[in-house]
């Protein structure tokens, strides 16, 4: 039976919290070393308590767990090791209990080697239906030129199999073929694997690797017009049978590039903002805020029911795809002195270790992921400020178990340490007898109580979803200063007005963030002349600031501090 | 919204009836005994006009139908049944939106338990304010006397004018006019818990005109009088309101902080002096010896200002007993960022919030006896709770336990 998504209204996703946790590193409930749905259910109080309002759960179906999970072996049922199918449709009742929606993965680009359905294609004849569920070629010579993504271990796209004496095509490691989609069969598959989940109740669907769909020689076969059409026929089947669903796109490309995945508001509701992220970083050690201003001056408009997924880590590298030859290099020096810490195109390391565990710039850089123009989406443990492990390896240093107390494996499960997926992050820094929840819980003054503060904060104000964002120009590039604003009654983002009636007609939301990028204090003065007359309110503490002349608006700035401005109008304070 | 139908019958007969209004009368609790004396009343309120009267589960053999005969009686049986009849409930809100559906209704006036004791002027008063179009919810304005409703002047009343900018003196009334479009708002919320078998769940109905911006009016009604709460225990009783009114400011945070209208001066009636004794020894027996026994649960939910200002109050003689309003103001509040926050398990601090309640309600009596008119003081209140509204954004937005 179909059963209906939690979510009412149906731009939800706008106003979400999103939290990234994989089942398999989050609570063991059974002792077996590794995580599972019971634990998670038993954790859900806790993100609720966070004021997460989505979790996105990383691949949990059958594996070899050559990937990470991204390897699957079927895709509608859960890997044994974390539950049952009736233990998946436990917590996810038990999180919509909690207002809590549910995203999931669809991995639809490649399966693992030990899908029945590769299975099959290697021993079927070619030009068979079987055999058409990926891409074979005679020679590794077609498609020539695309890059190859996980350049570390792999020397081609192209991978020679003896069983079906033909090379098959990934773009991602050897042992995950992908699926071909000119075959209408696979097509069918993917549908039914995806009203599998939804029908369960399912929230969302993050579309992992889209670009890669399909293949045509002479293009990079990324982001081809036979891809986007997939997508639509994905999206329209939702349309037409579920409500308030969404789907987000892993597209790692420029803006203008992942634009048409977002079609006319036909293909996906949601797409990570990917350049944005190490340019946050990038400003923060420059202390200059270009980097910043200069991607999102070349991020296009979006249509008005989608929305940029942001972020500042994930369980993946940090990722310098989109960044240019010298900015990875200026990255590499900046966040990577190690040469472990680096993999791929990225950096394997954690939010609190890449800017050192200071404090100060953990809660500057997520100010301005909870305040710009997006949904923004947390990694599991970065709100306790877990460390990493870069003796792990591939990406798995960020994913270690999380840090709940200082017992045994850091409360994530009983069983013997030597027996856990991922051993606990143990050095005297990050280690978990002094980084874990129950700690933090306790500590009034920690990072897990300022990041459920600032969410919290966050949620109440619509703007910060919904609104538009514009830049202010201050002579000191030091300092970061932008302008959200809100109008519910305006048609569209493009259409709402500026200047100051754009505040004083009921139920705006006008509001100033300014941010320091640097280490020492900076003077700013801002221009805001259109909003003479009006009050900042400083949002955290409800504080009133000086009056707004047509005069340049002075503020001071400690090290690595930022402001949220609400601006209200003088007549309608209560005091 | 559930689907089952409201089983009703028509009592009176088609023929004969005047013109018919488009208001239904919802009697949403009312006593075989107390039902002819009401009804005869609504037929004095409206002697030229006909209109339906809802009756939850009352047999329409009345003795004397032919008196009423501009009112169509409507008995039903409540889709969504309620046992409490001192309040509006979520059930009664339910109950009157499926009614107003069934016969059209374009507006709604439910009556309280006890309603056979309001007069036809009261009644007519609060027909045409909510008939009037530019009113979504008209709300009785009752004037008890001053040792009287006074839960609802210490915290329903201030708390709902200072967070939700709306001025009914009782935001709990049990007599309300409602446009159909607030009948639907109301019975949409009353539906999250009639889902969950809590029919007997209040409703706010000013929030929550309030955060759809609808217009409210007030109706004064002179004389009501009030039908016992189901519970005498007081513990009981303000864990019950205030409970369910802290919960309703948990989930409209997101609008009563952003809401800044101020609300003008309220003409004030000077009203008789009270005639009953001062006798506030009791209270302040509860509110000493919680001064002994809670003061460390106290000390959880309320900053060190605060707890001074408790302790030099535990040490005033009778005659000088005065708690300030803006102490009282940032206790509500901060119980309220309590509730919000689950500090510690809600029973027991609503529990804890009974004892500075009634040392607050000495305290207000004291004054009243001295010749201060009790409604001077319960706007002065209510003004404290405008100023600190502030102090309640602030705590709430940043709930840091190191405050002044």
């Amino acid at each position: 039976m179909k059963k209906a998504g939690s979510a009412t209204d149906p731009l939800w996703y706008k106003d979400a919290i999103l939290y990234e946790l994989h089942v398999r590193t989050f609570q063991d409930s059974n002792g077996d070393g590794i995580g599972d749905f019971p634990g998670l259910i038993s954790r859900l109080d806790y993100l609720q308590d966070l004021g997460v309002t989505c979790l996105w759960l990383l691949p949990f179906f059958p594996s070899p767990l050559r990937d990470d999970g991204y390897d699957i072996a079927d895709y509608t049922s859960v890997n044994p090791t974390y539950g049952t199918i009736d233990d998946f449709k436990s917590f996810l009742a038990a999180a919509h209990q909690r207002n809590m929606q549910v995203l999931i993965e669809l991995v639809i680009n490649h399966t693992s080697d030990q899908h029945p359905w590769f299975k099959a294609a290697r021993n079927a004849p070619p030009g068979s239906p079987e055999r058409d569920f990926y891409v074979w070629s005679d020679t590794d010579q077609l498609y020539k030129g695309v890059p190859i993504i996980f350049s570390d271990t792999e020397k081609s796209n192209w991978t020679w199999d003896d069983t079906a004496k033909a090379f098959y095509w990934h773009r991602f490691f050897s042992h995950q073929p992908d699926l071909n989609f000119d075959n209408p069969a696979v097509m069918e598959e993917v549908l039914k694997a995806m009203r599998f989940w939804l029908d369960l109740g399912v929230d969302g669907l993050r579309l992992d690797a889209i670009p890669y769909l399909v293949e045509r020689d002479g293009t990079t076969c990324e982001s081809l017009p036979e891809t986007h059409a997939i997508i639509r026929r994905l999206r329209a089947a939702i349309d037409a049978e579920y409500t308030n669903r969404f789907t987000l796109a892993e597209a790692n490309q420029w803006p203008p590039e992942v634009r048409p995945y977002f079609g006319n508001g036909d293909e996906c509701h949601m797409a990570f903002h990917f350049p944005l992220m190490p340019r946050i970083y990038m400003a923060l050690r420059q202390e200059d805020r270009l980097p910043i201003t200069d991607i999102m001056a070349q991020t296009p408009p979006i249509p008005d029911s989608c929305q940029w997924g942001l972020f500042l880590r994930n369980h993946d590298e940090l990722t310098l795809e989109m960044v240019t030859s010298d900015e990875r290099d200026y990255m590499y020096f900046a966040y990577s002195a190690d040469p472990r810490m680096r993999v791929n195109s990225g950096i394997r390391r954690r939010l609190a270790p890449l800017l050192d565990n200071n404090r100060q710039r953990i809660q500057l850089l997520n100010s301005i992921l909870l305040s710009f123009p997006g949904t923004p989406i947390l990694y599991y443990g970065d709100e306790i400020g877990m460390g990493d492990n870069i003796y792990l390896g591939d990406r798995n240093a960020v994913r270690t178990p999380m840090q709940w107390n200082s017992d045994r494996n850091a409360g994530f499960s009983t069983a013997n340490p030597a027996r856990l997926s991922f051993p606990v992050v143990m050095d005297p820094v990050y280690g978990y007898q002094s980084v874990n929840v129950e700690s933090e819980l306790a500590d009034q003054s920690s990072l897990l109580h300022w990041t459920r503060n600032m969410i919290a904060l966050r949620k109440l104000f619509q703007v910060f979803g919904r609104g538009t964002l514009e830049f202010l120009s201050p002579d000191n590039r030091k300092v970061l200063a932008y302008l959200r604003h809100y109008d519910p009654a305006s048609p569209s983002r493009e259409a709402t007005a500026t200047g100051t009636a754009r505040v004083t007609s009921p139920n705006t939301e006008t509001i100033l963030c300014v941010a320091n990028l640097s280490r020492f204090a900076q003077p700013v003065s801002l221009d805001l002349e259109e909003f003479s007359g009006m009050i900042p309110v400083e949002m955290l503490g409800y504080v009133p600031f000086p009056v707004i002349t047509d005069q340049p608006y002075p503020l001071t700035l400690a090290p690595y501090s930022f402001f949220w401005l609400e601006l209200q109008s003088t007549a309608g304070r209560a005091s | 919204m559930a689907s089952s139908p409201i089983n009703t019958a028509s009592a009176s007969p088609e023929s004969d009836m005047p013109a018919e209004s488009s208001l239904l009368v919802h009697l949403t609790a009312v006593s075989p005994e107390s039902l002819e004396p009401a009804l005869s009343n609504l037929a004095l309120a409206f002697p030229n006009q006909s209109f339906r009267v809802a009756i939850p589960d009352i047999a329409p053999n009345l003795t004397s139908a032919h008196t009423f005969n501009t009112l169509r009686l409507v008995p039903y049986t409540p889709p969504a049944p309620s046992t409490t009849f001192w309040v509006l409930t979520a059930a009664d809100y339910f109950n009157t939106y499926r009614l107003a559906q069934e016969h059209n209704a374009s507006a709604c006036l439910l009556l309280g338990a006890d309603s056979h004791t309001l007069s036809p002027e009261s009644i007519r008063n609060l027909a045409s304010a909510t008939l009037s179009h530019n009113s979504d919810l008209v709300v009785s304005h009752y004037h008890p006397g001053p040792h009287e409703g006074l839960l609802n002047s210490a915290i329903l009343y201030p708390v709902t004018r200072a967070l939700f900018c709306a001025h009914p003196r009782f935001p709990l009334a049990l007599d309300l006019g409602v446009s159909l479009r607030m009948a639907e708002r109301l019975a949409t919320q009353a539906q999250r818990f009639t889902a969950a078998n809590q029919e007997d769940a209040l409703l706010w109905p000013v929030s929550e005109a309030s955060v759809a911006g609808y217009t409210i009016t007030e109706t004064d009604v002179p004389r009501r009088s009030a039908p016992p709460p189901a519970t005498t225990e007081l513990n009981a009783l303000l864990a019950l309101i205030a409970g369910s009114l802290f919960s309703d400011i948990d989930t409209k945070a997101s609008f009563w902080q952003r809401a800044r209208n101020t609300i003008p001066p309220r003409a004030l009636e000077i009203g008789a002096a009270p005639t009953e004794p001062l006798d506030v020894k009791a209270m302040l027996e509860s509110f000493h010896l919680a001064y002994s026994n809670l003061h460390e649960i106290w000390a959880l939910v309320l900053p060190p200002h605060t707890l001074l200002g408790l302790k030099r109050l535990s040490v005033m003689p009778q005659e000088a007993f005065r708690m300030a309003d803006s102490l009282w103001a940032r206790i509500v509040y901060d119980f309220i960022l309590a509730y919000r926050l689950r500090t510690i398990n809600r029973g027991h601090l609503l529990g804890a919030l009974t004892p500075l309640y009634l040392a607050w309600v000495a305290s207000h009596l004291i004054l009243v006896h001295s010749g201060i008119p009790p409604e001077r003081h319960i706007e002065e209140l209510a003004l404290a709770f405008e100023t600190d509204k502030p102090y309640l954004v602030s705590r709430w937005r940043w709930p840091d336990r190191f405050n002044p």
